[in-house]
């Protein structure tokens, strides 16, 4: 029989051995799956998810590797591919949705692994998605755009039910900052107790910034930097006037009053239950509402984002967009991760993405083909008309690149100062701003000091375009002459 | 002088002592279990606690944005910036406010209903102990989450109920309003850990032997006399051990602040706890050197208020001994 201490003895050497154990078997080596027949891969598309399920049960069917998806919110993503790449677990595959390094750092610091497609098997997306310093380096394809540069998160989607209540003719009423607000102004008094004119992602710093630098341009502005100079203006007038309209939508009493605690996602599910009319957002507003609010479907239209003046057309300047979908360098199937991305390059792919209703294709003029919301086909309509290619000192020299990694985020950002201004805790919107120009200057010295120390050829006026025309796009040719 | 002869030990047990094995090769087999019991606890406690204690410290003298590989040695750079960064001071005032609100308060709440839950002639007393014990067992992330809904300024309850009663004629906005949204997260967090305080005192109070009660009693002392001359003196040793227990518990609210305000509006409820967070994992560029000086900072002050606690266990012990 066995003794007291006996037990005890075999029972802790046990918990000791499972212990040891399980910690061996938990630790994946090299960022691999269980088995060297799966593939792990990560993204934010939510609005895709059952798409991309279904495509990747098809890739297990035809080529035997199994993929094990998650899809994360975009703001834990980031968080998630931090503590992945240190413990050395990234995903065989991912996009970057939360971390803010260019992708030409990434590739530097051991994250990326150039993807393995022939040329031919790209031939059905548009060359000009493509740029060395975004999506190529040295030529070689290091991530692939799934989502178009040329869109905005500020379009205005508005409630039609309400709308219709409130006598408006949208695409009339809405193409104003003074007639967003008189429109707001009328949804609340036709809507009755408890309707709120607009609802905003007040909590989300990052996209009310995003709002405030697309209002800002559809008053006349370039943008957080001006090409022309490589200044930052974050200071100048549409911008302190964008973030002013802002502020009297609430001091009129037409925001939503919970808006201070939503974000995003939450902002978007409020307003799909009618307590608000107006609702800044991207065009992947209508495919999470068809994905996860059905019912709302039919009220939903949209109008382009609100200019500062009656007789203005929007102008707005996007940066090149680097690719979606990246392999790591750490992973021990590269060619099978290769042929999974692949897969999103067929012209069959890319019509069932668009019809996801989520960030505008690469390939614009397949929104016109998809089996789409009738929203997404004139949001894709607007952002044609209205948003341009701006330059980007990353594709003139790649050691801007360097340069962007070595800036530390400065506090408060742009969607703070708007936070703080809405709050009322920033008296000051010019001078908060200008202070924030002022931080933001030092710092990019500071970084291009310390990158040039390192033996990188840069300086501030990389950022400084003088062949640039507002209005136009700031193609690859224009790069030669810059 | 008498000598008191030492009874010999029965025969048997004389025999089961020779058998054992000498006392230096025991000692050393129980030395042997000893750590054997202690391994996994030491392991663990050196994993999860010690090793990321000196990790922090040395990632503060680093520059590291948790997606390089490399880290740069920049000695007490970050230290200097954290110490010169207004928004850190800012957490560190609010952390400090939130502990000033919280910990008198609920001391003195606690004591309140921890004296009438006690007596004797309560109906229900266990079920009222249980109900008031129920919200800490509850998830805090949880009880942030639900917040929100609750003191929603549209539609929450406690709006809907000031709107009914007249009291306002729009909601308020208590956790969009800088004016307001701390405040209402002392409420809550006050509520939430009630029970743990209320549970320390109710412990307390079985300390306090009945006899005394009973012979001031018989000398006609009232409960008001009981309470002011018999009761509060004897918690006092345990009113200095339960306040620095409260006290060091406040310095841990990040779940509920986060789920309930995420810091702001503007910086208005960034605590510490929250400061440190934002810059290691929800910055644009995540600065782990820089947040680990925060962490090493903040730290610091826990251990002086540890110190404190120390100070105050040692006067507990010295007046139980001087009794």
């Amino acid at each position: 029989m066995i003794s007291r201490r006996g037990f005890l003895g075999a029972s802790a050497g046990a918990a000791l051995g499972a212990l040891t154990a399980s910690a061996c078997s938990t630790a994946p080596s090299g960022g691999q799956a269980a088995g060297a027949k799966t593939l792990r891969c990560w993204d934010h598309f939510q609005p895709r998810a059952d798409l991309h399920k279904k495509l990747f049960a098809d890739f297990q069917k035809s080529s035997g590797v199994a993929v094990e998806y998650t899809v994360y919110n975009p703001n834990q993503q980031g968080q998630a591919l931090q503590l992945a790449f240190g413990s050395k677990q990234l995903p065989d595959v991912f996009t970057t949705a939360g971390v803010q390094l260019p992708h030409a750092r990434l590739r530097k610091e051991g994250w990326l692994a150039p993807i393995e497609i022939e040329k031919e098997a790209l031939s059905a997306m548009p060359a000009d998605v493509f740029l060395n310093g975004f999506t190529h380096f040295e030529d070689k394809l290091y991530s692939l755009p799934l989502v178009n540069f040329r869109q905005y998160s500020t379009l205005t989607w508005y409630n039609v039910e309400l709308a219709t209540k409130a006598g408006l003719d949208p695409e009339r009423d809405l193409a104003t900052w003074d007639g967003f607000r008189q429109a707001a102004r009328k949804i609340e008094a036709a809507g009755g107790d408890g309707i709120s004119g607009w609802i905003a992602p007040l909590q989300f710093a990052p996209r009310l910034g995003e709002h405030v630098t697309e209002l800002s341009m559809a008053a006349g502005g370039v943008g957080a930097v001006d090409p022309r100079t490589g200044e930052y203006g974050h200071a100048r007038d549409p911008f302190v006037h964008a973030i002013e309209f802002l502020v009297s939508l609430k001091k009129d009493g037409l925001l939503f009053p919970a808006s201070t605690s939503l974000d995003a996602r939450t902002s978007r599910a409020r307003w799909s239950t009618g307590v608000a009319g107006l609702f800044f957002d991207g065009p992947w507003n209508i495919g999470v509402v068809n994905d996860q609010f059905k019912s709302f479907l039919d009220k939903v239209g949209v109008a382009p984002i609100p200019t500062s003046e009656a007789g203005r057309e929007a102008i707005l300047y996007a940066s090149p967009k680097a690719g979606d979908y990246c392999v790591a360098a750490t992973s021990q199937h590269q060619d099978q991760a290769a042929e999974l991305v692949k897969l999103f390059t067929s012209e069959e792919v890319m019509l069932a993405e668009t019809e996801q209703m989520d960030g505008m294709p690469v390939n614009l003029d397949l929104v016109d083909k998809a089996k789409v919301h009738p929203t997404y086909k004139t949001a894709a309509g607007i952002f044609r008309r209205q948003v341009r290619l701006r330059p980007a000192a990353e594709v003139r020299n790649p050691g801007a690149s360097d340069v962007v990694a070595e800036m530390k985020q400065i506090e408060p950002n742009l969607g703070g100062i708007v936070q703080g201004v809405l709050s009322g805790q920033l008296k000051d919107v010019r001078k908060a701003l200008k202070e924030y120009d002022a931080k933001l200057t030092a710092e990019r010295d500071r970084a291009v000091k310390a990158v040039a120390a390192k033996g990188v050829e840069v300086t501030a006026d990389d950022w400084a375009f003088a062949n640039w025309t507002p209005g136009q796009d700031y193609g690859r040719d224009k790069y030669k002459t810059s | 002088m008498a000598v008191t002869a030492v009874p010999e030990a029965p025969a048997e047990r004389r025999t089961r002592r020779a058998d054992r094995p000498p006392k230096g090769s025991r000692q050393g087999r129980n030395q042997l279990w000893v750590w054997l019991f202690l391994t996994p606890t030491v392991v663990l406690y050196g994993v999860y606690t010690v090793y990321p204690i000196i990790a922090s410290y040395w990632y503060s003298f680093v520059e590291w944005n948790g997606f390089d590989a490399d880290k740069t040695w920049v000695g007490l750079a970050n230290y200097k910036a954290v110490l010169a960064d207004p928004l850190f001071w800012n957490s560190f005032k609010i952390t400090v406010l939130f502990m000033v609100a919280v910990v008198p308060l609920k001391v003195l709440l606690t004591l309140l209903l921890a004296l009438v839950l006690n007596s004797p002639k309560l109906p229900l007393r266990t079920l009222f102990r249980t109900a008031f014990f129920l919200p800490v067992v509850t998830t805090t992330a949880i009880v942030g989450v639900v917040m929100q809904f609750v003191f929603d300024p549209a539609s929450g309850p406690v709006n809907v109920v000031l709107r009914e009663l007249g009291l306002v004629a729009d909601g308020i906005n208590f956790l969009g309003d800088p004016k307001t949204a701390l405040w209402t997260v002392v409420g809550v967090y006050i509520w939430k850990w009630f029970g743990v305080t209320l549970i320390y005192w109710l412990a307390a109070l079985q300390t306090v032997p009945d006899e005394v009660y009973e012979a001031a009693a018989i000398d006609g002392a009232g409960p008001w006399k009981l309470l002011h001359h018999i009761t509060l003196p004897l918690l006092k040793p345990f009113a200095v051990i339960i306040t620095l227990l409260t006290l060091e518990s406040t310095l841990k609210v990040f779940d509920l602040m986060l789920t309930m305000t995420n810091g702001g509006p503007f910086y208005a409820t960034e605590v510490v706890e929250i400061y440190i967070y934002r810059w290691a994992f929800a910055a644009t560029v995540p600065q782990l050197g820089f947040a680990s000086a925060a962490a090493v900072v903040f730290g610091l002050f826990v251990g002086l208020v540890g110190l404190l606690q120390l100070a105050g266990i040692r006067a507990v012990r010295k007046t139980r001994s001087d009794r």
